[in-house]
């Protein structure tokens, strides 16, 4: 334990921020950078791909489902080296590990937001569709003003717990060097050579402490929503009382 | 104003609609009657297209519905055609304001104090003006459909549908609605209700059209319709209304 300690003095620094100012940004700073830029940036990606599966037109919808289903159907790690080998070759330079990562983790987040925005969109009752489709307003005009604004909402918690996963997705970047918080622990653990286990329990402790506050966080949230939902409900219940006879909707 | 010629509807192998004949003259209120099933609520939605016809002609203010036309030609020709749900579909994450405000700003691009103005006015005259800042959650059933006739009339449609508006409500509620639905009647608006609410159409209808596995099998008068309907499958609709 007090090695645990010992190794923390020494390496707080490091474990933070990375060997920025005299290297990249790196540590915990460089994991959650990417992680929020990742999420921030997949966000928009994943309405898109979930309007243009769910679109009427084929040609919309088709490559978008493909595109779905191949990044959930492969490991992230083979998606992290097909980026990396991939990328340069298209665009013709070296790109850096941290870039890489972003997109790696933005397509592939975005494809997995996708399929949560799909399923927020198709929870909702197929009547306010209808009902913003007979006051005439667009197909897009309803997702935007109607549909979209309830979905996303109730898909707060879902978002919150996939940002989650993100944070932990963000360790794979080490394979391409990526200078985040696993990049660093082995750093340290490079360094000193003899003790493995207490750097990667320091490590482990971080990313749960990170984690574990933000499920908790999604847990709060989701009963907020869900109370919220069920002081809406309340309102909307019919039927609780016994019908009177005497006035039965169809009177002779 | 409405008029559905050689209208015929098929749910796959199922016709759903046949040969469907029949005009809703301006300012006339018909009611539509008939057993489940029998096709009512499909007709009411092939009037703004939520329901698609295999043949015949649906017009309404004398332009073809069903024509072959872009998506904002019929997004123009539905929101000129108020239409009212069973489930009243009002938007929960708006406020009862904000629910009869967003098509005029959004789908005809009123301006938001111009709408504002607007939906007050409506919200008053369904007895609201007091619950504009009440989110549909907070709203009793009556309440919802009330806003959600205001919502429609927002539109300034010539013409409302209105799709078994009080039957998912509780009793003692359906009165307030009928009462707005009536108050609109009185305003010469045309209307065409499904409905089993045969006060209302004793009282309000101008004409009664009782269908039956997909066909109007009689088109009368009220008066006429309840004292001495002709067809024995109307007898028998009006005998078990009657017997309970």
């Amino acid at each position: 334990m007090e090695s645990v300690i010992d190794i923390i003095r020494d390496n707080w620094l490091l474990l933070l921020i990375g060997q920025y100012p005299n290297g990249p940004l790196g540590g915990i700073a460089c994991t959650l950078i990417l992680s929020v830029l990742g999420i921030v940036l997949a966000f928009p990606l994943s309405v898109l791909l979930a309007l243009a599966r769910l679109s009427p037109w084929r040609w919309l919808s088709w490559p978008a489902t493909a595109l779905i289903y191949v990044a959930r159907g492969v490991p992230l790690l083979m998606i992290i080296l097909w980026v990396y080998f991939l990328v340069p070759l298209l665009i013709g330079h070296n790109v850096s590990g941290f870039v890489t990562m972003l997109v790696t983790l933005v397509l592939y987040e975005g494809a997995y937001l996708a399929e949560v925005v799909r399923a927020g969109i198709e929870a909702l009752p197929k009547g306010q569709m209808e009902a913003a489709r007979a006051l005439g307003h667009s197909h897009l005009g309803a997702m935007r003003r109607v549909i979209l604004p309830q979905a996303l909402f109730n898909m707060l918690p879902s978002m919150l717990s996939q940002f989650v996963s993100t944070i932990k997705e963000t360790t794979l970047g080490y394979v391409i060097n990526v200078p985040e918080l696993t990049f660093a622990a082995n750093q340290i653990n490079n360094q000193l050579l003899t003790k493995p286990f207490q750097v990667f329990f320091i490590l482990a402790v971080i990313y749960f402490v990170v984690c574990w506050t933000l499920t908790w966080a999604a847990t709060r949230l989701e009963r907020r929503i869900e109370a919220k939902r069920a002081g809406q409900a309340v309102g909307r219940r019919r039927g609780a009382k016994p019908v009177p006879t005497q006035t039965l909707a169809a009177e002779p | 104003m409405i008029s559905f010629s050689n209208v015929n509807k098929w749910y796959g192998e199922y016709q759903a609609l046949t040969d469907i004949n029949a005009e809703v003259s301006k300012g006339e209120v018909v009611v539509v009657c008939g057993p489940s099933g029998s096709g009512k609520s499909t007709l009411i939605r092939t009037v703004n297209r939520l329901e698609e016809i295999k043949s015949g002609k649906v017009t309404v203010d004398g332009h073809d519905i069903h024509a072959p036309m872009s998506s904002a030609q019929l997004n123009r020709m539905r929101s000129r055609i108020g239409f009212v749900f069973q489930s009243f579909n009002l938007f929960p994450h708006l406020s009862a304001l904000d629910n009869v405000m967003l098509s005029p700003m959004h789908v005809s691009g009123v301006k938001r104090v111009e709408a504002r103005d607007r939906a007050l006015q409506l919200l008053d005259r369904v007895g609201l003006a007091a619950k504009a800042n009440s989110y549909p959650g907070q709203l009793s059933g009556g309440q919802q459909q009330r806003v959600a006739i205001a919502r429609a009339l927002a539109m300034e449609p010539p013409a409302m549908l209105f799709d078994e508006p009080t039957s998912a409500l509780d009793p003692e509620m359906v009165g307030e609605v009928l009462a707005v639905m009536r108050s609109l009647a009185g305003d010469g608006m045309t209307m065409m209700c499904v409905t089993h609410e045969m006060g209302f159409a004793r009282e309000v209808a101008d004409r009664v059209w009782f269908m039956d596995a997909g066909r109007i099998l009689e088109a009368s008068d009220p008066e006429s319709f309840f004292r001495n309907a002709q067809h024995p499958r109307a007898q028998r609709f009006l005998s078990d209304l009657r017997s309970h």
